[in-house]
């Protein structure tokens, strides 16, 4: 476990050398919120998302937003030592393989969930305050959420052999993760845009089981009311959270004993 | 020209780029435009989704013309500056076939996107597309000539790509690329002012023009208003890139 530690100090070392990279990711996300959503907030119907105010509906969803570009970091740092053989060194360290795979991920999470709090924290100026119980329930489901992000950050980064290939796959992931949510949108619209044939169903499929729509929905029916709480949101968390946790640890594994 | 030749030719190696932009306007067009065109009220829902593509041709453009600053910094850190000031071509020819050849393959990025938003928009006049695709090219040199004046009065890498990352979520979202002018009045007076006089803006207004979306534009009248706005905003970063450019090129200093 202590080994653990070291290997978490040492990824969120890394993690604020990026401080200016930060800065500006903070800054894109509060721009989506202070501009976007203000504006969006006078152009959405009302009836549609079912809230009164787009801002609100709009605040978990770049709470997500945020945890997730933060958590992905991870898989670009480990595809760099993955090209320049630095896991080399660190075979080299007095640490189990196992325990360094963890520790990867549960960085990369961890420092998600770090970014992720300033975000949480103008949601709830903006939205309203949980109670404690549902507080503990919206940072557990936020933490399984930003360890899955973290292991498929692993998973893409030791799946590609070169930083392009890393950055495409990276690109897709993203943008279709995003757009196929209910960061922006709620999954009903896209639900009734399925049953219309606007929408194809697989892409209604995948925003119900996307994680990034189940974190910011869960967040919303605490907050809001609105969805409703549904277990299937903690289902797919889990799932999301086991699957990558699983495969981005032995991933990882094997791609540092690689020759 | 030759500056220009090679400026084109450099970009087309940044296949990830290309492969990235392309992804994310997939994801905007078919995802984000469809579905927010289902959200916003009754009076703009019929024109939305025809509204918002144009916009984000317009973002693409932007982003893209932005890249020539980023070409500057990997120079730097080759040592290819020194080369570059070896040749027989004058400091200002030197920076206004960069602002220029960033404009150019931009719009070579770009030009598809435009081709496959005016098969889904479609096209009411030939030549008001002609007029806002000249318009456009302002706009790209322009946008090029501040990348090249903000990377050469940075000189860092590093704040070079923070700087641009947060100025392309500010002059992106305080603009009308992605709402009309009057839903931001209605949001923020001050976002409003600051929208009016936003070179995305008149971008925007001009290839709606173009397309013949006329509803809700900022800038009256058209097309005379946008054109002057961006024959101005090009011809400040050209002049302004052309001398800070000539100015600060030597010394080195990149970080």
């Amino acid at each position: 476990m202590k080994a653990v530690l070291h290997v978490i100090e040492h990824d969120f070392r890394n993690f604020l050398r990026y401080k200016w990279w930060l800065a500006g990711l903070i800054s894109m996300n509060l721009a989506d919120l202070l501009i976007m959503a203000v504006v969006y907030n006078q152009m959405v119907n009302p009836q549609i998302i079912n809230l009164k105010s787009y801002l609100n509906f709009f605040a978990p969803g770049v709470t997500v937003l945020g945890l997730f570009a933060s958590a992905f970091m991870i898989g670009r740092e480990i595809n760099m030592e993955v090209r320049r053989q630095i896991h080399h060194y660190l075979l080299s360290l007095p640490i189990t393989r196992f325990e360094l795979a963890l520790g990867r991920l549960l960085a990369g999470g961890l420092r998600g969930m770090m970014y992720m709090s300033p975000l949480l924290l103008t949601t709830f100026i903006f939205v309203g305050f949980p109670s404690l119980l549902q507080l503990l329930a919206i940072l557990a489901a936020l933490f399984l959420l930003a360890t899955g992000i973290s292991g498929l950050s692993i998973v893409t980064a030791v799946s590609t052999t070169s930083f392009e290939k890393f950055v495409t796959a990276r690109g897709l992931v993203y943008y279709v993760l995003f757009f196929c949510s209910s960061i922006f949108y709620p999954l009903s619209l896209i639900q009734t845009l399925g049953k219309e044939g606007v929408m194809p169903q697989a892409i209604v499929v995948l925003a119900e089981i996307n994680p990034l729509s189940s974190g910011a929905d869960l967040i919303r029916s605490f907050l809001l009311g609105n969805p409703p709480f549904a277990l299937e949101m903690v289902r797919n968390l889990i799932a999301f959270f086991i699957v990558f946790t699983i495969t981005a640890t032995f991933g990882y594994m094997k791609i540092v004993e690689r020759a | 020209m030759v500056v220009v030749e090679r400026d084109v030719r450099t970009f087309f190696r940044f296949k990830v780029l290309i492969i990235m932009r392309a992804i994310w306007f997939a994801a905007q067009v078919a995802f984000f435009g469809l579905i927010a065109s289902r959200m916003v009220v009754p009076e703009l829902a019929d024109i939305y989704f025809e509204y918002y593509v144009a916009g984000v041709v317009v973002m693409m453009l932007y982003s893209a013309s932005v890249f020539i600053g980023y070409d500057i910094f990997e120079e730097a850190e080759h040592g290819v500056f020194e080369y570059l000031l070896s040749l027989p071509i004058s400091r200002r020819e030197l920076v206004l076939g960069r602002s220029i050849g960033g404009g150019i393959r931009s719009f070579m990025l770009v030009g598809p996107l435009i081709a496959i938003t005016l098969f889904v928009i479609g096209l009411a006049n030939p030549l008001n597309l002609l007029i806002a695709l000249s318009a456009l090219f302002l706009f790209a040199f322009g946008v090029s000539g501040m990348s090249i004046t903000i990377a050469v009065t940075l000189k860092s890498g590093d704040r070079f790509d923070i700087f641009m990352g947060v100025l392309n979520a500010l002059i992106v979202r305080l603009s009308t690329a992605m709402y009309p002018q009057a839903f931001v009045q209605q949001a923020s007076l001050t976002y409003a002012e600051i929208s009016r006089f936003n070179p995305v803006t008149f971008a925007s207004d001009m290839f709606r023009w173009g397309t013949g979306i006329e509803k809700y534009f900022t800038v009256t009248p058209m097309p005379l208003a946008a054109i002057l706005g961006l024959v101005l905003f090009f011809f400040a970063f050209t002049i302004v890139g052309v001398t800070f450019y000539e100015k600060r090129l030597e010394g080195g200093g990149w970080q």
